[in-house]
C-alpha cells in the first residue's frame, strides 16, 4: 500500500481533489468535460428540433387552427412559468458562482431555491394539464374527463351533487353549450370562429381550405381535427420539456447531496457547472416554447 | 461590465470567468424585460407590416434572450473555441433540418395532408 502511494507520488507531485487519473491536469479535464456536455446538449437540440420541425410543418399548413388552439391556452400561466424558469436560471447561475467560490452554504441555498422554482414550474404545468383534461383538450380519446349528458328525467333538485349541473343547464337555453358533455372522454372543439374570420378576410390558404372545408363551408369536425394536431404538438413539446425539468430536479437533488458533503471547491466544481448548462438549456427551450405555443395568433383576440 | 475579469482571461483557468453578481442580475433583468416585451408585442396586430410579422418579432426576442443565457449564464463567452463551434453547428444542423423539410412540404401542393 505504502509503496503504491509512493509510486503515485513519484508521477504526480500534486493531485488535486476530483482529478481523474486519465487527465494531465484540471484544465484538461474541465475542457474534456465541457466538450462532452456540449455534445450532449447539441443532440438534445436535435431531439427537440424534431418536434420543432413537426410544429413548423403543421403550423405552416394550418395557421388558423394553430392560432385557435393557442388562443385557448392561458398566457398568464405560460408567462408566469417563463418568469419562474428565468428566476431559476439566475439561481442556478449563482449556484455555480458560489460553487466556484467554494462557499458551501450559499451554494446549497441556491440549489434549494433552484429546486423550489423548478417544482413551482411543474406545479403550474399540473394546473394547466388539469385544465386541458377538464375541457376535453387532451388529444387522446378516453384521456379526458368523462361526463355523461344530463338526462332530462333526473333534473330534480333533491341531490346536492347534481345541483350545480342542473342549475347550469336549466338557467337558459343558450347556456346549454357551456355544459361539459363528454361521455367517452374524447377531444372536443366546437369554436370555428377563427377559420370564419380568416375566410371573411380572404386569407385562408388553399391548403387550409382543403383542410377545413366540406362542400365549400367550414366543417367544424374537420377544423377540430386540425386543432387537435396543435394540441398533440403542445402536449409532446411541453411534456418532453417537463420530463427534462424532472430530470433536472433529480440532478439538483444529487448536487445538493454532494454539496452538503462538501465535495465542491474552487478547484473542483465541474459537476455544478455542467448541471447548470443542462438547466439553462431547458430554460432556453421554454424561452422558445412560450411565444410559439402560447402567443401565436394572440393578436387575433380583440 | 467585466473589465477586471476580461483582463485576466488569458491567464486564469477555464470556467472561472463570469460577469459577477451585478452582471448576472443585469442579464436576469434583460430576460424579464424580454419576456414582458414578448407578451405585449404578441397582443398587437403587426400583420399590417407583413403576414407573420408577429412571429418574427417573437422569435427575434427569443433569440436575443437565448444569446444572453448562452453567453453569460452558460459562460460560452469565456469558453474554448470548440464550445463555440458546437453551439453554432447545432443551430446550423437545425437549420438544415428545417430547410430541407420545408422545401419538400412547401412544394408539394395544397393536398398533401388531405389524401
Amino acid at each position: 500500500m505504502a509503496t503504491n502511494v509512493e509510486a503515485l507520488d513519484h508521477d504526480h507531485h500534486y493531485h488535486p481533489p476530483g482529478l481523474q487519473h486519465q487527465f494531465d491536469d484540471m484544465k484538461q479535464q474541465e475542457e474534456s468535460v465541457s466538450i462532452g456536455m456540449w455534445m450532449f446538449l447539441v443532440q438534445e437540440i436535435m431531439f427537440f428540433g424534431g418536434l420543432f420541425t413537426a410544429y413548423l410543418v403543421y403550423r405552416s399548413r394550418f395557421p388558423m387552427a394553430f392560432a385557435a388552439g393557442s388562443n385557448h391556452l392561458d398566457a398568464f400561466w405560460g408567462g408566469l412559468n417563463t418568469i419562474v424558469l428565468i428566476v431559476s436560471s439566475l439561481t442556478m447561475a449563482l449556484t455555480v458562482y458560489y460553487a466556484q467560490k467554494g462557499n458551501r452554504n450559499l451554494q446549497m441555498l441556491f440549489i434549494v431555491l433552484t429546486m423550489l422554482f423548478g417544482m413551482t414550474f411543474l406545479g403550474v404545468k399540473v394546473i394547466e394539464y388539469t385544465d386541458k383534461y377538464n375541457h376535453g383538450l387532451v388529444p387522446v380519446a378516453g384521456l379526458n374527463r368523462k361526463a355523461k349528458a344530463p338526462a332530462a328525467t333526473e333534473s330534480g333538485p333533491t341531490s346536492t351533487g347534481g345541483e350545480t349541473h342542473a342549475a347550469a343547464s336549466s338557467s337558459e337555453h343558450g347556456a346549454e353549450e357551456h355544459v361539459y358533455v363528454n361521455p367517452r372522454g374524447e377531444f372536443q372543439w366546437t369554436d370555428t370562429s377563427l377559420a370564419k374570420l380568416a375566410e371573411d378576410h380572404h386569407y385562408l390558404t388553399e391548403a387550409e381550405r382543403n383542410g377545413y372545408y366540406s362542400n365549400g363551408v367550414v366543417d367544424a369536425n374537420k377544423f377540430r381535427d386540425k386543432v387537435r394536431i396543435y394540441f398533440w404538438i403542445y402536449f409532446a413539446m411541453t411534456g418532453l420539456h417537463a420530463l427534462h425539468m424532472i430530470i433536472g430536479l433529480g440532478l439538483m437533488a444529487w448536487l445538493l447531496f454532494k454539496a452538503w458533503r462538501g465535495t465542491f471547491s474552487a478547484e473542483y466544481y465541474m459537476p455544478v457547472e455542467m448541471s447548470g448548462l443542462y438547466w439553462h438549456f431547458v430554460d432556453i427551450v421554454w424561452i422558445f416554447l412560450f411565444p410559439l405555443l402560447y402567443l401565436l395568433g394572440r393578436h387575433f383576440m380583440h | 461590465m467585466a473589465h477586471n475579469h476580461s483582463e485576466h482571461s488569458d491567464h486564469s483557468e477555464l470556467g472561472e470567468q463570469h460577469i459577477g453578481i451585478p452582471g448576472y442580475l443585469g442579464v436576469f433583468a434583460v430576460l424579464i424585460v424580454g419576456t414582458i416585451l414578448t407578451y405585449v408585442v404578441a397582443r398587437i396586430d403587426l400583420d399590417w407590416i407583413f403576414a407573420g410579422a408577429n412571429t418574427l418579432v417573437a422569435l427575434l426576442i427569443a433569440f436575443t434572450k437565448m444569446a444572453c443565457v448562452m453567453l453569460f449564464f452558460m459562460h460560452v463567452r469565456w469558453s474554448p473555441k470548440l464550445v463555440w463551434l458546437s453551439a453554432i453547428a447545432s443551430f446550423f444542423w437545425l437549420a438544415i433540418m428545417f430547410a430541407y423539410t420545408m422545401q419538400d412540404y412547401l412544394t408539394r401542393g395544397a393536398g398533401v395532408f388531405n389524401p
